[in-house]
């Protein structure tokens, strides 16, 4: 256990299914899902690639910050927080990409202004993954810790952990966590390189499913130690979590579950719970063969006959990237808050060797212990417990 | 100034620090226009055997980190739960940049399967990881010209509480083409830092609780909150009054060290000189131009001077650019 109870005070979300995350939220529960489809956003140069791209009108880098905008704002306006409390939270931030967006905008944008010109070399002004930190710290008036997390697919589910343990140390009083992804040429492209993109749609856990779909996000967590009880809605607290980086594999968590197993088990004993307190898990879920085996496998053996319902989010909105741990989330918190678990897209018939089959159905969301499981690039892991009360 | 303050006395093991002469804990003559050097005579070197198919940011992180740990005491690691905080402002852009390259020269072709893995942020220090055969908490920091030092803070949070026993915690950065693109990259012009040119480097700490052997100790790292002036804050008074507090907050494990007290001004101090003939009265200890202006430089400061400057208490100084302070003090024995 930490050494102080860490509450949510607040969260927002930027999603495909909407600006908020309880628009997302509302959408995806009754159903309002378009799947992956080619994508529109100027800067993007293969129509091959599907994904789950965010309404905009406008270019990319204008739509990536007003993103960031609308998820911090959603956050803080449901947090009540004072210009006071914001300025002396700490700000964690778990993005790959960062700014990055802006290089390959100005490149693809360069090129269409100059039609018949030899294109520009390729220039990267963009200042590293802090520089969004710095961004959002300077347009909010953050003036707490910083600290930018670049750990492909866990970087926000790692800073909500690493915000868990500063908070619960007493180290900060208060996180602002965000998860920052924008559609990028550099991920379609590189996730492609490595046959892990499904051309057609995420089926995550199916025995059909070949690839994850890519869905760009900006989600904020405000998470706090002790503190008011929130003005509107339940109240939920990040009751424990682990995070883990094995060194086997670049790529893969294992397809044996074990590393999975482990992670779970560390998280669910940090949260002091059992695994039949757990009402249901929140699964990574990528659609990709080796994943959602290492991560079916590793919950069989961490729940055995007693497998809670998972649910994968990525059918319906796609991989965060950086971002996930963030989003999903947000996203999840605002289906409890609307009362529902919302059920996984994109799931036709079980795997037989991971021997389950995700929520298919929506159902009503209890109060009790939520898990949360993300897995990425370099053997990262992060579990963690959130308590509906 | 607000500060997030961390007073957990860190033992430094082991202290390697790695500039653009890309020679281990040696100060060579170097020259910003032949950067950047070939690196695999280094990874050779320290390593025992190449890394082919890595670019240059892996390449220096592995090898700054090795060079650190060949300098703890064998077996250190066996058994315990280490750390790696590995800090860097700007990340693997030597291998993003070719990448991305590929990506739109081709017109939506397919880049190599390797380019994309070995770009992906924490591919470094996923394969440092394996290199040590560490496990657990593996973090990739990015702060800008503050990396080494939330590094730092963080290490120092994760020791004092016990999750870890041993802590690695190193800053690299790599030159990529051009100088200027790679100043704007930084945000250090002229008007922001010092004039000097520009570096690169991996260098590391061991850390451990306080009393295990080593070159000296870390007794305090602290960010504030405050947008200051660097120039400003390490001339006013309220700057030497703080290290006077730190200095006495330590006094027991300083015995006898506190009368050779050095500041180590970081790039954003533009008038180094006149910021240790301030009020607090400190020698100067001026590592920038070994090792260039780059943004995790701080790492190279501290890992040269706890392994040159016996006897000493230092005090590294710098500011972001929007002008937030980060002091860390520590101690050679």
């Amino acid at each position: 256990m930490t050494d102080a109870d860490v509450h949510i005070r607040g969260w927002g979300a930027v999603t495909t299914l909407g600006w908020s995350a309880r628009e997302s939220a509302r959408r995806l529960l009754v159903g309002h899902v378009p799947p992956a489809a080619v994508c529109s956003s100027s800067h993007l140069i293969n129509s091959d690639f599907k994904a789950f791209e965010v309404p905009f009108a406008g270019d990319p880098l204008a739509k990536s910050l007003a993103m960031l905008d609308a998820a911090i704002g959603e956050a803080f306006e449901r947090a009540r927080l004072t210009p006071a409390e914001i300025a002396e939270s700490a700000l964690l931030v778990g993005t790959t990409g960062g700014l990055f967006i802006r290089n390959e905008f100005d490149f693809t944008d360069s090129v269409r202004r100059n039609p018949g010109e030899a294109s520009p070399s390729i220039s990267c002004r963009n200042r590293g993954p802090g520089e969004v930190t710095q961004f959002i710290a300077e347009k909010f008036g953050i003036r707490g810790m910083t600290f930018t997390l670049s750990m492909a697919c866990v970087s926000s589910s790692h800073a909500l952990v690493v915000a868990l343990r500063l908070l619960g140390r007493q180290k900060i009083r208060r996180a602002v966590v965000v998860g920052f992804e924008p559609l990028l040429n550099m991920t379609l492209h590189g996730f492609a390189s490595l046959l892990l993109y499904d051309a057609d749609r995420c089926r995550p856990f199916c025995s059909t499913r070949s690839g994850m779909q890519i869905g760009e996000s900006a989600a904020c967590v405000v998470l706090e130690a002790g503190g008011p009880t929130p003005a509107e809605g339940q109240r939920y607290t990040l009751q424990g979590g682990y995070l883990f980086n094995d060194n086997s594999s670049l790529t893969s968590a294992g397809t044996d579950g074990e590393m999975v197993k482990t992670v779970v088990a560390e998280a669910l004993a940090d949260a002091g719970i059992l695994t039949r307190d757990i009402v249901a898990v929140k699964a990574h879920g990528t659609g990709t063969r080796d994943n959602d085996l290492s991560e079916g496998r590793g919950l069989a053996k961490v729940f055995g006959a007693q497998m809670p319902p998972v649910v994968s989010l990525k059918g319906a909105i796609g991989h965060g990237l950086g971002a996930a741990g963030a989003v999903e989330t947000a996203l999840w918190l605002s289906c409890l808050e609307e009362g529902e678990m919302p059920r996984t897209f994109g799931f036709s018939e079980i795997d037989p060797e991971i021997g389950f089959a995700p929520l298919v159905e929506n159902r009503p969301a209890p109060a009790g212990a939520y898990l949360f499981t993300f897995f990425g690039f370099g053997g990262t892991c992060t579990s963690y417990v959130i308590n509906k009360e | 100034m607000t500060l997030h303050k961390n007073h957990f006395s860190m033992s430094v093991i082991a202290a390697s620090f790695l500039g653009p002469s890309l020679t281990p804990s040696e100060d060579v003559p170097w020259r910003e226009e032949n950067l950047p050097l070939d690196c695999d005579d280094l990874v050779q070197k320290v390593l025992g055997q190449p890394m082919r198919r890595a670019g240059r940011f892996i390449k220096l992180v592995c090898s700054g980190a090795a060079a650190c740990l060949q300098k703890a005491p064998a077996g250190l690691l066996a058994g315990k739960k280490t750390g790696i905080f590995l800090a860097t402002g700007l990340g693997n852009g030597d291998e993003i940049l070719p990448f991305i390259t590929q990506v739109f020269l081709h017109d939506g072709g397919f880049p190599r399967p390797n380019q994309f893995a070995n770009s992906v942020s924490n591919a470094a220090a996923f394969f440092l990881a394996r290199q040590c055969d560490i496990k657990g908490v593996i973090l990739t920091l990015s702060d800008e010209e503050l990396s080494f030092e939330s590094a730092l803070w963080l290490a120092e949070s994760y020791l004092a509480a016990g999750d870890i026993d041993l802590a690695l915690v190193g800053g690299c950065d790599v030159y990529t083409p051009t100088v200027d693109e790679y100043r704007d990259r930084m945000n250090a012009h002229a008007d922001n830092a010092r004039a000097l040119p520009i570096g690169e480097g991996s260098s590391w700490l061991l850390l451990g609780p306080a009393g295990m052997d080593g070159p000296g100790e870390i007794f305090a790292v602290e960010i504030g909150s405050d947008a200051v002036g660097p120039d400003a804050c390490v001339r006013s008074a309220s700057f030497a009054d703080k290290l006077a507090g730190l200095l006495e907050n330590a006094a027991g494990p300083l015995a006898g060290r506190a009368q050779n007290r050095m500041l180590l001004p970081g790039f954003r101090v533009r008038d180094a000189r006149e910021a240790a003939g301030g009020p607090g009265l400190l020698a100067l200890y001026d590592y920038l131009p070994h090792c260039g202006i780059h943004p995790t430089a701080a790492a190279f400061g501290l890992a040269r001077a706890l392994t040159q400057a016996p006897s000493s208490v230092l005090f590294h100084f710098n500011c972001s650019a929007s002008g937030k302070p980060a002091l860390v003090a520590a101690a050679t024995k």
